[in-house]
């Protein structure tokens, strides 16, 4: 009956949608449905990496490049469809961000190319577009990886040129290949093994997916601003960003981890948990299920009751987010760093950052400036730019301090005037090293050379929790686990952090060594941290061991041994 | 170059091998439609013989790893985004195959491919 009553909405909003013409205004229209629902959608596509460390930045890449193209028609009044796509093809290309963002541009250069000569939008008009867009996405490589986005928008194209026979509605196309390009991303790990290894879908492939599927839901009338009624594994569940997305009014925060008796009928679950409040969330792992949703403080125990008439509640907990909000911006106000000023000819050096307490270190050792990023929020190049070009001094060193900054560390030293060095540290304990060598009155090559020599005295550990099953480097790791790196080098997996911390050291062969600092990421308690650090002094009690506040995201541990 | 010592003998893996390697990373990052010769003199010699290491410089200095990549890329698709993923892609194969790390990927694009105007 439900299903009845929603299959008649939808058809009502299909036939509103229908009555307007398809031209550039219902373009641009559709470019933020699909760019508002990717964004929605952005941590999903994030989580999909096929490393067990946190590095995914498909999501972001795709919506930035999304974004530019939006960008660019946001405000023309364009009525030619041919034209309007054209400047969203220039857009993307502009924007493109990383190799799925590239692709991505190709793919809308190729509906362009498809679109020349359209005023308004037609079904025939949109399936040879979606051909063209295929052939333009090949062309762009000469051995093209299938498993990958390429391959989703190959079956786009198949997808739409077989409906053409049934209908040319291009409502009824779209809807069609947003149906196929689900099922063709689901097939994405059997045509490419490192994904079915890591046991994931192919990331750009689901991006280009969420793209689709925005724009179909605009035209059905579905809501754009809650991820889908999808079950995420419960290790991947992220919901320290839900902070982000507070609506005014919701006032507290409700999780609830509970086993229902009857399997559940999920969208059913979801439609009730939306009459309740917003940011809702669903994962599961092994029949449990946990729920997250903000709320008004009248409707506080509303989740609770209603989970219970569902089955068994194992845990539940509440918080305020009024306070919550409070707080974080009172630490926001706190991470200010003071940072050493430099003279004229003196030697800057500039630090990239991924937590509070490490900048503090980094801070008390004379860094003329702190660039915060890490791991999953690499800075631009810009933002490094912006730490230097001011500073009244023309020697600056770059401490990129991770692998995946080094690059953009390197390109605003080569677009900047000043004399730049970039020393690859590839973990901050490399970075601290570094700076150690510091004499900021001190010939400039000299002092990078000596600050380059640091890198080989120290070793870095790191310690964090795989978000998926994976054998690499012979190390068999299980979703949940913690797992630890030695220089980057994945050394072993452990159902704990201790057990992990020790097998690193052990690795490390760290009795050969005098020092070790911890320095304990955000999502690890002082005690916890203190009680491991107690821990290694006592299975080395000829090491010096430190603890330090980091404030890391993702890694409970850095680990430097020197 | 890149020797290693074994019990029983040693390990030499050849700046060609090597390149083989980086040449056939490079062909699959999207936005690579080929690679470019450096002279006029090698691509004529290419036509004869297809080289799998064309357009491929690997120097070794007994310490570090350096690879020059002469890329010719799709018109159209934005050069920056490409060559730094080309250069990412080699350093990640070449790597993964060699144990060793590699100190730099200089990506030289020789040329574009127009394949069509918009």
């Amino acid at each position: 009956m439900i299903m009845d009553a929603q299959e008649t909405y939808i058809s009502r909003r299909q036939d509103r949608f229908r009555k307007a013409p398809l031209d550039g205004q219902a373009l641009k229209t559709l470019i933020y449905a699909g760019l508002t629902w990717l964004r929605t959608n952005q941590e999903t596509v994030n989580a999909l990496n096929v490393y067990p460390v946190p590095d995914g930045d498909t999501g972001v890449n795709m919506v930035l490049t999304m974004q530019a193209a939006y960008d660019e028609i946001a405000d023309s009044p364009e009525q030619n469809f041919g034209k309007m796509i054209h400047v969203v093809a220039h857009g993307a290309l502009m924007g493109a961000r990383g190799n799925s963002g590239v692709i991505l541009s190709q793919i809308w250069r190729g509906l362009a190319r498809g679109s020349d000569e359209i005023e308004v939008l037609d079904g025939r008009s949109l399936v040879s577009a979606f051909a063209e867009a295929r052939d333009t996405a090949y062309k762009g490589v000469v051995r093209p990886v299938e498993g990958t986005i390429l391959t989703v928008a190959k079956d786009v194209a198949s997808a739409a040129e077989n409906i053409l026979v049934e209908t040319d509605d291009p409502i009824r196309i779209l809807d069609h290949v947003v149906g196929e390009a689900d099922e063709s991303v689901e097939r994405t790990p059997d045509l490419l093994d490192v994904l079915k290894k890591a046991g994931v879908v192919d990331a750009g492939g689901k991006g280009l997916f969420f793209i689709l599927e925005g724009m179909l839901r605009y035209i059905n009338g579905q809501p754009l601003d809650t991820p889908l009624v999808t079950v995420q594994p419960l290790s991947e569940m992220v919901l320290e960003d839900t902070l982000k997305t507070i609506e005014p009014g919701q006032e507290f925060e409700v999780v609830v981890d509970f086993r229902p008796d009857n399997p559940l009928d999920l969208k059913e679950f979801y439609s009730d948990l939306e009459e309740m409040g917003t940011s809702i969330q669903v994962g599961e792992g092994e029949g449990l299920y946990r729920m997250h949703i903000h709320l008004l403080t009248e409707k506080l125990y509303e989740p609770i009751e209603y989970t219970r008439s569902l089955g068994t509640v194992i845990k539940a907990s509440m918080e305020n987010l009024v306070e919550q909000m409070d707080e974080i911006e009172s630490r926001a106000r706190r991470s200010q760093v003071d940072v050493s000023p430099v003279e004229k000819d003196q030697i800057a050096v500039i630090a990239v950052s991924p937590g509070y307490g490490i900048s503090l270190v980094f801070a008390s050792l004379g860094v003329a400036g702190i660039v915060e990023g890490g791991q999953t929020m690499n800075p631009s190049t810009e933002d490094i730019m912006n730490a230097f070009e001011n500073l009244p001094t023309n020697k600056v060193v770059i401490l990129p301090n991770n692998k995946n900054i080094i690059m953009a560390a390197k390109s605003a030293a080569e677009l900047t005037v000043k004399n730049v060095a970039v020393i690859p540290t590839r973990t901050i304990p490399q970075g601290l090293a570094a700076m150690l060598r510091l004499i900021p009155d001190g010939d400039f090559d000299r002092v990078v050379e000596e600050m380059n020599q640091a890198l080989e005295e120290v070793h870095s550990g790191q310690i964090t929790t795989a978000i998926r099953n994976v054998e690499i480097d012979n190390v068999e790791v299980q979703e949940g686990q913690i797992i630890a790196l030695l220089d980057g080098k994945l050394v072993c997996s452990a159902h704990s952090l201790e057990e992990a911390s020790l097998d690193l050291l052990v690795k490390a062969e760290a009795d050969q060594y005098e020092l070790v600092t911890l320095f304990f990421g955000a999502d690890i308690s002082k005690q916890d941290a203190n009680q491991i650090a107690d821990t290694i002094r006592a299975a080395y009690p000829n090491l010096e061991v430190e603890l330090q506040d980091g404030g890391q995201p993702h890694y409970q541990f850095i680990l430097s041994i020197e | 170059m890149t020797g290693e010592t074994t019990p029983i003998g040693s390990i030499h893996v050849s700046p060609r091998a090597v390149a083989t390697i980086a040449y056939q990373a490079a062909l699959e990052s999207y936005g690579v439609v080929g690679l470019a010769s450096k002279n006029l003199i090698t691509d004529l010699t290419n036509v004869l013989v297809k080289d799998p290491t064309q357009g491929v410089e690997v120097h070794y200095d007994g310490e570090n790893i350096i690879i020059d990549m002469y890329i010719v890329i799709e018109y159209g698709t934005r050069i920056k985004s490409v060559a730094s993923s080309v250069a990412n892609t080699v350093k990640f194969h070449v790597e993964k195959a060699l144990g060793m790390p590699v100190n730099q990927v200089n990506v030289h694009v020789s040329g574009l491919r127009i394949s069509s105007f918009d």
